[in-house]
């Protein structure tokens, strides 16, 4: 657990239009807005409409709030994974609670395309699916949980699914074998091979926490592979995937598929 | 382990409960204890063909199913019972809660629990947690928070860290004693740190651990990873149970570490906590593994020792943190090996031995004035930790000639100020009038006259 990553992408920002990537730690605030010599922001969002300081955003325990500082506009924080689900931020509200762990926040603009940055909520707690119905609050728990609904969920199953059907000399899938194997399985439709690979970078990052590659090794070769059998290793290892959630993949397909299909 | 919510506990109640009278092993349930996440816990007694002389009358039973589990779920729980298996199998000590047996649950009638892995440990009267929600006696605080301390010594020591150190894993016996419990997370050493799964109590977890990399063989803890969580209950006991970071869930007061951690808030301690406790807690809870590695279990200890406010007023001492002398370090597993091997000497044949007394620190090696600072302390019990209710009124000084009678080879171990250490012990003769003997540890002198080994002395 350590807080937020608030992420500006590339062209909605000052600065020449670079991504703009910012980590705060709980109590931690990050100011946006046009910002000016006199009001400085952490998150310059470059567009008329917006004003020098338009909003803050607060780390608070593992979620954080959201300060509308226009008088007139009210901003969205969209859930990316909800099938629609959002909040709207009224003006001059002070630290709503935004309970999401993926948010879009939509300010608007005067031209069709509205200022858009992200927020990733990666500490959200959950409890251990055998911990359930006891008080929590002074158990032993997973240091690193999982939303079981989530998509980058979704993507580690399909990752460590080889493994699981017991298939464990099989490589671990490559992106464009998990776009086949989600294909038309998710709520939000199709994923790109470039989404997948944005949810392994999360697994690996802000959930797991892998340790830093070795960039000190440039013979390493495939770097991101590492990285995926790394990611499916602890995930099989600490019991993060079981063969449970195995049930959340679309039935297999294809004849390796229909003779491993387990008797149910 | 959670102890259930009022008699009966209602909520959640798992449906494969052993019932009163079911025979495990050579165990009889009597009553269910407690539900953890992978465990049950039963209480037992021998059943009563086995009653053997060794048997203790009641202990509970840790019960880890394993049935129905996925393979890799049930390798954790093995994993998990292996290491209290291990643990209890290597370093038995009397502040860490004793592993009986264990043994594989043969129930061909339930299938449920058929091949569940039992864990036969002594029972305790109840936990820390317990006693803090009903209200710790203030005389009890600093005794209690002195066993952790043992517990915690001996497990270093040995070259363990517990990693999962809160008052629900303090055992508390009918005689008032402390136990450590639940190793199911313990870890062994390599070098300076060991890996432990990635869990972990949000109340206890150190800042660092907030945002440790996860490994291929988990998370990297080190012993002062349980010496901020012995700060942590250092506070408890003494604050009502309270931890000094604010908040009104274990997230929110998890977040309160990291700002602490990253020095964006200040420790802001209970001033219920009296001062000693609280000097004594602000070194446990340093915002770094750095800061926090300098104080060790067995220096906390020796402070401890040598610092309960019970025993002289704090005024009088020096500095807050002199560390006086000995560090009283936990009894020896082997202790008991010397008790078989000797018979008690006949009282017509007393060798003695002559020993000069030796004092480590320097500046006290040249003054004869005996000032009090400089004295050294003779114990009553060499196998008891060396506080100040376990020393004899006569102090003695550098210089000092004293008649040894015997020896005891391993009694506390002792480190002194140049980190010397040894279990030895010589039994001195006191000047009449005083108690028959005192005990003076071996690093107090650098004499080793051949003399008898002590009778194993009985507790008073």
């Amino acid at each position: 657990m350590s807080g937020v990553v608030v992420h500006l992408p590339q062209g909605s920002g000052a600065d020449g239009g670079e991504p703009v990537t910012l980590r705060l730690g709980p109590g931690e605030v990050a100011r946006f807005g046009r910002g000016s010599p006199t009001t400085p922001v952490e998150l310059r969002l470059d567009d008329d409409a917006v004003s020098r300081l338009a909003g803050e955003i607060r780390v608070t325990d593992d979620h954080w709030q959201l300060t509308n500082h226009s008088t007139s506009h009210s901003y969205l924080v969209e859930n990316p994974e909800g099938a629609g689900e959002y909040l709207r931020v009224q003006p001059r509200r002070v630290g709503a609670p935004i309970p999401f762990e993926f948010s879009r926040v939509v300010l608007p603009t005067r031209s069709q395309v509205p200022v858009v940055f992200q927020v990733f909520a990666p500490d959200h707690v959950y409890l251990d699916p055998d911990a359930t119905g006891v008080l929590w609050g002074s158990r032993t728990v997973m240091a690193y949980s999982l939303d079981e609904t989530a998509t980058y969920f979704l993507v580690l199953v399909a990752l460590c699914e080889p493994r699981l059907r017991d298939q464990s000399r099989v490589a671990v899938p490559t992106t464009p074998q998990i776009v086949e194997r989600l294909n038309g399985h998710t709520t939000s439709g199709a994923l790109t091979a470039r989404a997948i690979s944005s949810h392994i970078d999360y697994l690996a990052e802000q959930k797991l926490r892998i340790g830093p590659p070795d960039v000190h090794d440039p013979g390493k070769g495939d770097r991101r592979n590492g990285k995926r059998e790394e990611i499916v290793g602890l995930a099989l290892r600490f019991g993060l995937v079981r063969e449970e959630h195995l049930a959340l993949l679309p039935p297999p397909t294809g004849a390796a598929g229909r003779e491993r299909q387990p008797a149910r | 382990m959670t102890p259930l919510h009022g008699p009966g506990g209602t909520t959640g109640e798992p449906a494969d409960l052993l019932p009163s009278g079911y025979r495990a092993g050579e165990w009889a349930v009597s009553e269910l204890i407690g539900v953890g996440g992978w465990s049950t816990v039963y209480a037992a007694r021998p059943s009563g063909r086995t009653g053997g002389p060794a048997r203790p009358a009641e202990v509970a039973l840790k019960v880890m199913p394993t049935a129905g589990l996925a393979p890799r779920q049930a390798r954790r729980i093995v994993e998990s019972a292996h290491r209290e298996v291990e643990l209890g199998r290597r370093t038995g000590h009397p502040r860490l809660i004793g592993l009986i047996e264990s043994f594989v649950l043969r129930a061909p009638d339930r299938p449920s629990l058929d091949g569940a892995i039992v864990l036969v440990m002594e029972r305790a009267a109840r936990s820390l947690r317990e006693l803090l929600d009903a209200g710790v006696p203030e005389a009890d605080r600093g005794r209690l928070i002195e066993g952790i301390c043992e517990g915690l010594a001996h497990l270093h020591r040995s070259g363990w860290v517990h990693a999962d150190l809160k008052p629900e894993n303090v055992l508390l016996g009918r005689d008032g004693s402390v136990k450590l419990s639940d190793f199911g997370l313990a870890t062994e050493l390599t070098g300076t740190h060991g890996y432990a799964p990635p869990l972990g109590t949000l109340d206890y977890l150190p800042p660092e651990r907030w945002k440790a990399p996860l490994g291929a063989l988990g998370v990297q803890v080190r012993p002062s990873a349980d010496i901020w969580a012995l700060g942590i209950v250092i506070h408890e006991v003494f604050a009502s149970g309270t931890s000094p970071f604010a908040g009104a869930t274990p997230v929110a007061r998890g977040a309160a570490v990291q700002e602490y951690g990253e020095g964006r808030a200040p420790l802001r301690m209970d001033h219920a906590v009296p001062p000693f406790w609280r000097d004594l807690a602000a070194d446990c809870l340093a915002p770094t593994h750095e800061a926090r590695a300098e104080h060790t279990a067995d220096s906390l200890l020796g402070r401890i020792a040598a610092g309960q406010p019970t025993r002289r007023s704090r005024g009088a001492r020096p500095h807050g943190r002199a560390r006086t002398a000995l560090l009283a370090v936990a009894l020896c597993a082997t202790a008991g090996a010397t008790l078989s091997g000797e018979a008690p000497r006949k009282e017509a044949f007393r060798p003695t031995g002559e020993l000069t007394v030796f004092n480590a620190e320097r500046r006290c090696q040249d003054r004869t004035d005996r000032d009090l600072h400089c004295s050294l302390g003779l114990a009553i019990d060499p196998t008891r930790p060396y506080t100040p209710g376990n020393v004899v009124p006569t102090r003695v000084w550098h210089g000092d000639v004293l008649t040894a009678e015997c020896q005891l080879p391993h009694g506390l171990p002792i480190v002194d100020e140049d980190d010397l250490r040894s279990t030895r012990w010589f039994r001195v003769r006191l000047p009449s009038g005083s108690a028959p003997a005192g005990w003076l540890p071996a690093v107090r002198t650098k004499d080793r006259p051949p003399l008898p080994n002590c009778p194993y002395p009985t507790a008073p």
